[in-house]
């Protein structure tokens, strides 16, 4: 049951929040939990003991941390085992088969090598996603940041709020766990402004990203009958898709837990206005990118050897050497980690090693675009070089996004070699757009709402509160608004006759 | 050394790490994104070495770091 489907807009969610609003307060975090646990069951069935059985280790590790705290061994053995044990389920579900098909490669040039088979294993909806998030407070309550919660409702609750559950956001503990159990009842703007989050969501999903669904499944499959510019467009609508889908879907997610007067964690800052590749991963999947630094990034770069690295460089080689080493340092696990977290492909270990190299060259070239600027006397903030950073940095994105989406490294690769071949846009001119399974309205349609997403993003970008505006202002206009979002979902959205259904696309990770 | 003392150190390092930014006035330095996670690096080693302090982890949040008086403040308190 996605998010997107009426099966969850017009009974689950209105399902929840009548069931919570007719309950008195202090029950109201109960049902809460009952209806994430019953969505969990709808998504995975029997699977969801991996969630119940992650959420009572959990819960009951974070006290027996908090009970030997003054015995830091033993404190940090059952962090150890914790972290562990989480991650080993993970990788156990996700990616046995992954390892398996490694040894087997390797193994395939022995003479005597008996081939290993393929394991069949089930994978809970969204264990990506909590396991992030147990670990999460794990660390926190270690750290003595947090108290180990008493409450396993509220731990329960926090692991499994049923908007959460297939895409995120990735929350912290600090985030959320407490309005989680607040009970707050229901009111008219939270309703309203949730509604219409929803609505705005659905317009980017159905109308842009599931429309040019068509278009992406034809280039990346048949990606050896293009090359130039065709091959370029591949990455830009992925990303395109990508955006519009992930961003659209995280603004039901939002939507919905806004009814309940919850506010989660955002997850997208307009990340098409970045103007370098770090600034980017600030702004695009927020929360995941905010998990790594805080427990990731900053336990390496604080750890006893990176920080002996840095003294002993510092000394013997000067800042600037120490610097780039202690990012390179940073960057390796955090980078590797983001790319095998998305699956057990090598194109997503490729995509985190493209991104772990390009970051690292933004700090090794530091000194050398200061110097382009005092040299050349060009002013770092003028119009030109701020466009041209943003399209630099869109250049990146979409082919980053272009391995991401291929069949395969290999398929990546290939794709990336006749990116450089026949570059004119003659096949594009010729109608070569035509052929991928969409026609001109459908272009008419995906212009149409990207462009209104963009100007919505640039009011965002300089802070002009659009939608508060409308609403406090003018009703006619607000009303005016919502219904030409309705009309335009359901007249203009892709679904039915003519379209494939498209599922979550952050769900599979 | 005072804590007055301690704010001028940090302001020096803070300089040396970049020099574009008034620091006396900032109070959001790791919120508004002023600060990256490359210059926090860069400024943890160098607090810990000025100030023979062992800043670990679990110190590493935006409320330890927004401004000098609350990196001042977080420096006191490991030195306890």
């Amino acid at each position: 049951m996605g998010y997107n489907e009426l099966s969850y807009l017009l009974l689950f969610l209105p399902a929840a929040l009548i069931v919570y609003q007719v309950t008195p307060a202090r029950y109201r975090k109960f049902v809460l939990l009952a209806f994430s646990w019953l969505y969990f069951f709808l998504c995975s069935r029997l699977l969801i003991f991996y969630l119940l059985g992650t959420t009572v280790g959990v819960y009951l590790l974070a006290i027996a941390m908090y009970r030997v705290q003054e015995a830091a061994s033993r404190k940090k053995l059952l962090c150890a085992a914790g972290v562990a044990g989480l991650f080993g389920v993970l990788l156990y579900v996700k990616y046995t088969n992954f390892f398996i098909r490694v040894l087997n490669q390797l193994g395939a040039g022995n003479s005597g090598w008996q081939e290993i088979p393929a394991v069949k294993i089930l994978v809970p909806i969204g264990i990506s996603y909590y396991t992030l998030e147990a670990v999460g407070y794990l660390l926190e309550v270690y750290w003595g940041r947090q108290k180990a919660e008493r409450s396993f409702v509220r731990v329960a609750l926090f692991l499994s709020f049923f908007p959460q559950t297939m895409e995120g956001p990735i929350a912290r503990w600090q985030d959320t766990a407490m309005q989680l159990t607040e009970g707050h009842g229901l009111t008219s703007e939270n309703l309203r402004d949730g509604s219409v989050r929803i609505l705005w969501g659905l317009f980017k999903k159905m109308l842009i990203a599931d429309r040019l669904n068509t278009a992406v499944n034809a280039l990346f499959t048949n990606y050896t009958q293009y090359q130039g510019a065709m091959t370029a467009v591949s990455g830009i609508f992925y990303a395109l898709q990508l955006y519009m889908e992930f961003s659209g879907v995280v603004d039901i997610i939002l939507g919905s837990a806004q009814m309940f007067g919850i506010r989660l964690p955002e997850n997208f800052r307009q990340p098409f206005f970045s103007q370098t590749a770090s600034e980017f991963w600030r702004r695009w999947h927020i929360t995941l990118g905010v998990w790594c630094k805080t427990y990731l990034f900053y336990p390496v770069t604080t750890s006893r050897l990176t920080m002996r690295w840095n003294r002993f460089a510092r000394k013997k080689c000067g800042k600037y050497v120490a610097r780039i080493g202690v990012t390179a340092i940073a960057l390796t696990p955090v980078w590797l980690f983001n790319g095998l977290w998305h699956g057990p492909q090598w194109n997503y270990i490729f995509y985190g090693i493209y991104y772990l190299v390009l970051l690292w060259l933004e700090e090794v070239l530091v000194p050398v675009k200061k110097a382009f600027y005092e040299k050349t006397g060009f002013s770092s903030s003028h119009t030109f070089w701020h466009l041209f950073r943003i399209l630099r940095t869109w250049i990146i994105i979409f082919t980053g996004e272009m391995f991401f989406r291929a069949a395969g490294l290999r398929a990546g690769l290939e794709m990336f070699r006749r990116l450089f071949q026949g570059v004119h846009l003659s096949a594009i001119r010729e109608g070569g757009l035509l052929q991928l399974g969409l026609d001109r309205m459908d272009y008419r349609v995906i212009v149409l709402g990207t462009a209104a997403v963009f100007v919505y993003d640039l009011m965002k970008e300089r802070k002009v509160p659009v939608w508060e505006a409308i609403v406090q202002k003018r009703k006619a206009v607000s009303w005016t608004l919502v219904y030409c979002l309705i009309f335009a979902i359901v007249l203009f959205g892709a679904y039915g006759p003519g379209y494939q259904k498209v599922d979550l696309i952050y769900a599979g990770f | 050394m005072t804590k007055e003392d301690m704010k001028k150190e940090i302001m020096n390092i803070l300089n040396d790490i970049d020099d574009s930014i008034d620091y006396a006035s900032e109070e959001h330095l790791i919120d508004d994104h002023i600060l990256d996670s490359f210059m926090i690096i860069s400024l943890v080693s160098e607090l810990e070495d000025a100030f023979d302090v062992r800043i670990s982890a679990a110190d590493m949040i935006a409320s330890n770091f927004n401004s000098v008086d609350e990196m001042a403040d977080m420096i006191l308190h490991l030195q306890k």
